[in-house]
């Protein structure tokens, strides 16, 4: 309904992921939430639940071993969402682009609405982002997001949609 | 119809012996039908009977009770048990002391050669009948045939699955039989000798049933039960030799009749009797050790039926009671074992266990309710010996339920039973939520319990101590009651599919009785109280009801996994236990012995 | 005229939280949120698409505000407060049932923290009533709010009941049973769109809940009440920014020891 959906903007609640950053980000992200910069005058809450989020705040390059959370958690926000891209690793790799272990991105995985360049970025670029990123937000429509790589399934089992397997399950050696 | 009542199930302990599998469902039928019928019957009648014994019965009693006593002895002595041994060779001799005594018409008590007073025992003039059936045993009757009736019909499919020679399972039901009719008898014995008789009966019965699967543990526990129970044997004999010797009486009507005196002595000694076959503590070992038996005998004698003696017993003396000091230390006995078990419950993880403490815990406040020995707060105790009952009987049978069909006794093994198992977690459930929360009936007797000793706080503050054990112990036992649901209940998403659950009829059967008794007794409870606001109590039981209508719309919404963190591999939490230190533990038992002791202390100085 | 306040009761607690965000926010020398930011979630909560793990699991949180929501109205309609302190623990357990009907760890400790909570402020609620009751000579609110005198003749019964203010509302020092950054919410862990504002709509009824408990003790004046909500309010907010968070078993040992021994004497000392 459109009422509601206008309230999308005033209450944008964040998930904040590390995919293996090195905390220069995650301070600034932090600094943006304290008193100084005071994003909850925006209405925001850091809830470090997917379920109850709307921002999917992202920092680091998406190094091996995180992927697969990076991807459950994507997967397990309600739609409709934004991905907000924190930092040049995230970005692009930065730095750490090419590395055997690292994936170069978290675009190579899910589709990110907002980029935010710098190293470390910083609080006003981050809630610069949140802003540009709650117009996206009242444009997004309900329907499900997949990730690019592994998506596993979103099935109907019994007249219910199940988004059990949506992130894939990788098997470890 | 009182006789039908104690023969009844005498006949058909006979018959099962003879009986194939069939016929004994039959016979269960018959005696839990015929057995509620008489007793709500009686119940509704409201007439006070009472009947003579003949002296030829006295008797045979009398022969019963050293035939008996001698057992004990011997099973002492085949398994060696110092404590058996002793305490029935003291038994013994006060038995034949007080029948000497009381047999003889008259005794002088002299000491330093003067006679300090002679003790006339009449026979003749103003001796009431040995059995007398008041308002009291008729609500007994009630528990006891209703719900003792269910339970032996659950034990007949219940001994299909045991390992044992089908004459000992006919040997089983039969003893079942008995023991409800040495129940009905029990509660309406107004001779304390008689009730005596009857209440080492029911050590019996509980000896030879916690024995049943005749293992080292069982064998253990077993003679355990018996000793523990011998001392409220003593202490009953002690009290009625008081009686006889101060009153000349062994008739409860009689002494309670009297004031002064030795009375409170008397009746002290006939409730330490009540607080140890309560499994009060210190005495709450024989009770935890007992739930090696057999599931059924659990239920019955452990829970539903035999330790509720504890309760009457003190009912039966309330009227002495009253707002003496006797009384208070008594109710607050009860209340700290209230309180105290709670909390001991809180550390055991074998199901059984968790319902046979908090057995121990009900039973304290129901003795905690009785001594106070308002018509209010006696009428309460009552109410709760109903309720617990019936929901404990449901627990424990649907505790047997998952040690027959699912081999689980420890509630570590239970994660996620909710989906192998949804009917017997929803029965365990029904009976937890019976015991804590509204509109049930369990929960309206603490509710009303509260404030009837709220009333009385400024006439007697010492009922404070009462009051807030009253508090802290249903508090504890909500933590330990939903504590335990945590293990049975984490259930994973519902597009996942899972086997269906079969519960044979001979299980299901009882569990559905008792579940209807459950929620019709609780909504009858609350209709005679004449209270409109009462009633909307159970208001948020509506949604109980309205879940599986609202469900179907529930298809739209999407499934999806628990949050792990992001992980893709589930993890659980471990169940949490709190357990006193050893030391607190000490402390906790030898505080209760004191005050077990004081309670004779007590009765020995008013 | 009642039923009105009965029927606005969550918005109410909605203003109520969102003046205390605002006055958290000013207490740390920040903005804070609009004032009204609690509608704002929950209107947008209802735009989500909404994920559960099961039906059951999300209905039970319908159902916790509900009961809830019947306990609070039963305190606008002076119903008897021990119905009322059960009732709510009525509603409690439902939540706590849904808490562990998920195989989630941290739904899982939520409720078992939960738990713990209800067992450390429970018999003080009961035990306020009672001190009610002995004071005015009766449970039913109706029948207590027409007296006064309370606050003079029950004032360890009031520290009691402060020390449990901050369990209820989920404030510092014993906001263990939320707990965002140990447990990330407890119980709510596992709610979305809808049914998570359920749940989010219960915390308001929370607020009202507990501080009517608070404004009862003014008795038959209506002003002192809300002096005495308002002053609560402001010292729960202070210790909520000044503490840090106990653990559970030392919120329920400190409960015990402290406000149950005040609480006690205080009975006494009316008893006496």
């Amino acid at each position: 309904m459109k009422f509601f959906t206008s309230f999308r903007k005033k209450s944008p609640w964040i998930l904040h992921y590390n995919a293996g950053s090195c905390n220069g980000c995650d301070i600034e992200i932090l600094a943006a939430l304290g008193p100084k910069f005071d994003l909850e005058r925006f209405g925001v809450i850091n809830t470090g639940n997917p379920k109850q989020s709307d921002i999917f705040l992202v920092t680091g390059p998406v190094t091996y071993r995180s992927r697969e959370r990076l991807v459950e958690l994507y997967s397990q926000i309600p739609e409709p969402k934004v991905v907000i891209a924190v930092g040049s690793c995230t970005t692009t790799g930065g730095v750490f682009r090419g590395m055997y272990n690292v994936e170069d991105g978290i675009d190579q995985y899910i589709p990110v609405d907002v980029y935010v360049p710098g190293c470390a970025s910083t609080p006003q670029l981050i809630i610069d982002a949140i802003v540009k990123a709650l117009e996206i937000l009242e444009n997004k429509s309900k329907e499900i997001e997949k990730p690019f790589k592994l998506f596993g399934s979103v099935e109907t089992i019994g007249n219910k949609l199940s988004r059990l397997n949506m992130a894939k399950r990788v098997k470890h050696d | 119809m009182l006789l039908t009542l104690i023969l009844l199930p005498i006949a058909a302990a006979f018959l099962i012996l003879f009986s194939s599998k069939y016929i004994q469902y039959f016979l269960s039928v018959a005696v839990l039908a015929s057995g509620s019928y008489y007793s709500i019957l009686l119940f509704t009648s409201a007439e006070n009977v009472s009947f003579y014994l003949s002296s030829f019965f006295n008797t045979v009693i009398i022969a019963a009770d050293i035939v008996l006593l001698l057992y004990f002895l011997y099973q002492g002595k085949k398994y060696n048990s110092l404590k058996v041994i002793v305490l029935a060779a003291v038994q013994l001799l006060l038995f034949l002391y007080i029948e000497h005594v009381s047999a003889g018409h008259s005794a002088q008590v002299v000491v330093d050669g003067i006679t300090k007073f002679t003790i006339e025992y009449d026979t003749s003039s103003g001796h009431s009948a040995e059995i007398a059936v008041d308002e009291l045993s008729r609500f007994m009757f009630l528990i006891i045939n209703i719900v003792g009736g269910i339970i032996v019909l659950y034990s007949v499919r219940y001994m299909e699955d045991e390992t044992a020679t089908p004459r000992k399972k006919q040997l089983f039901i039969a003893a079942m039989f008995l023991f409800l009719s040495v129940m009905n008898t029990l509660v309406c014995a107004n001779s304390l000798m008689l009730f005596f008789f009857l209440f080492e009966m029911t050590t019996l019965a509980s000896y030879l049933l916690i024995a049943f699967r005749n293992d080292e543990v069982s064998r253990t526990n077993a003679l355990r039960a018996l000793w523990m129970n011998q001392i409220g044997g003593v202490v009953i004999l002690l009290g009625v030799l008081v009686a006889v010797l101060g009153f000349g009486t062994v008739m409860f009507d009689t002494l309670l009749q009297h004031s002064g005196g030795v009375l409170f002595l008397s009746v002290a000694l006939l409730s330490m009797a009540a607080l140890v076959k309560g499994a009060s503590i210190p005495f709450d070992g024989w009770l935890l050790g007992a739930m090696v038996a057999p599931t059924p005998v659990s239920a019955m004698l452990h829970s539903a039926t035999m330790v509720k003696i504890a309760p009457y017993l003190i009912l039966k003396l309330a009227p002495a009671l009253g707002a003496t000091l006797l009384g208070g230390v008594l109710s607050i006995t009860g209340g700290l074992v209230f309180v105290t078990a709670s909390y001991l419950a809180l550390s055991r993880f074998v199901f059984k266990e968790i319902l046979g403490y908090s057995t121990v815990a009900l039973l304290g406040l129901m003795m905690a309710l009785a001594a106070i020995g308002t018509k209010e707060s006696m009428m309460l105790a009552m109410v709760l010996m109903g309720f617990h009952a019936l929901s404990k009987a449901l627990l424990f049978l649907a505790a047997g339920v998952l040690e027959k069909q699912y081999h689980l006794k420890s509630i570590e093994e239970m994660s996620a039973l909710v989906h192998r198992a949804p009917k017997t977690v929803g029965y365990i459930l029904l009976g937890f939520v019976s015991l804590t929360l509204p509109p049930f009936g369990l929960f309206m007797g603490k509710l009303f319990a509260i404030t009837s000793v709220a009333s009385l706080l400024r006439e007697r503050p010492l009922l404070l101590i009462v009051l807030v054990s009253m508090i802290i112990g249903s508090a504890l036992l909500v933590l330990l009651y939903f504590k335990v649901s945590s293990a049975l209940l984490s259930n994973p998403s519902d597009t996942l599919s899972a086997e269906e659950e079969r519960i044979p009829y001979g299980f299901s059967l009882p569990l559905i009785l008792l579940s209807v008794l459950i929620v019709g007794t609780g909504a009858g409870f609350i209709v005679i109280q004449h209270d409109a606001l009462l009633a909307l109590l159970a208001l948020p039981l509506i949604f109980v009801f309205v879940l599986p209508w609202i469900m179907r719309g529930m298809e739209r919404y999407d499934r999806t996994e628990p949050y792990h963190c992001g992980e893709k591999e589930p993890f659980d939490t471990a169940l949490i236990y709190y357990e006193p230190t050893i030391r607190v533990k000490q402390m906790i038992y030898w505080s209760f012995t004191l005050l077990f002791a004081a309670v004779a202390v007590v009765g020995a100085l008013s | 005229m009642i039923w009105i306040w009965i029927a606005f009761a969550p918005i109410l607690g909605g203003l109520v939280y969102g003046g205390e965000r605002v006055l958290r926010a000013r207490m740390q020398r920040r903005q804070g949120p609009p004032f009204l930011q609690p509608f704002y979630d929950m209107f947008k909560l209802l735009d989500k698409r909404t994920l559960i793990v099961h039906a059951p699991h999300a209905l039970l949180a319908v159902a916790h505000f509900f009961a809830l929501w019947f306990s609070v109205a039963a305190i606008f309609l002076g119903w008897n407060l021990l119905y009322i302190v059960f009732l709510h623990l009525f509603a409690q357990i439902v939540l706590i049932l849904a808490g562990y009907s998920v195989r989630s760890a941290y739904s899982h400790l939520g409720a078992n923290r939960e738990l713990l909570m209800l067992v450390a402020y429970e018999p003080i609620l009961i035990l306020v009533a009672v001190g009610f009751y002995l004071v005015s000579g009766s449970f039913d609110i109706a029948q207590i709010v027409r007296g006064g005198g309370y606050l003079a003749q029950m004032p360890l019964l009031f520290i009691a009941l402060l020390m449990i203010v901050p369990i209820k509302v989920k404030k510092s020092p014993f906001d263990v049973g939320e707990a965002h950054q140990e447990i990330v919410g407890g119980v709510e862990i596992e709610y979305s769109g809808m049914f998570y504002e359920f749940l989010y709509m219960a915390r308001f009824l929370e607020y009202i809940f507990i501080y009517s408990f608070v404004f009862i003790f003014a008795g038959v004046s209506y002003a002192l009440g809300a002096a005495l909500v308002a002053g609560v309010f402001l010292l729960v907010n202070l210790v909520d920014n000044a503490t840090a968070r106990v653990h559970t078993m030392h919120m329920v040992k400190i409960i015990y020891a402290v406000a149950m021994s005040l609480a006690i004497a205080n009975i006494l000392w009316i008893v006496l």
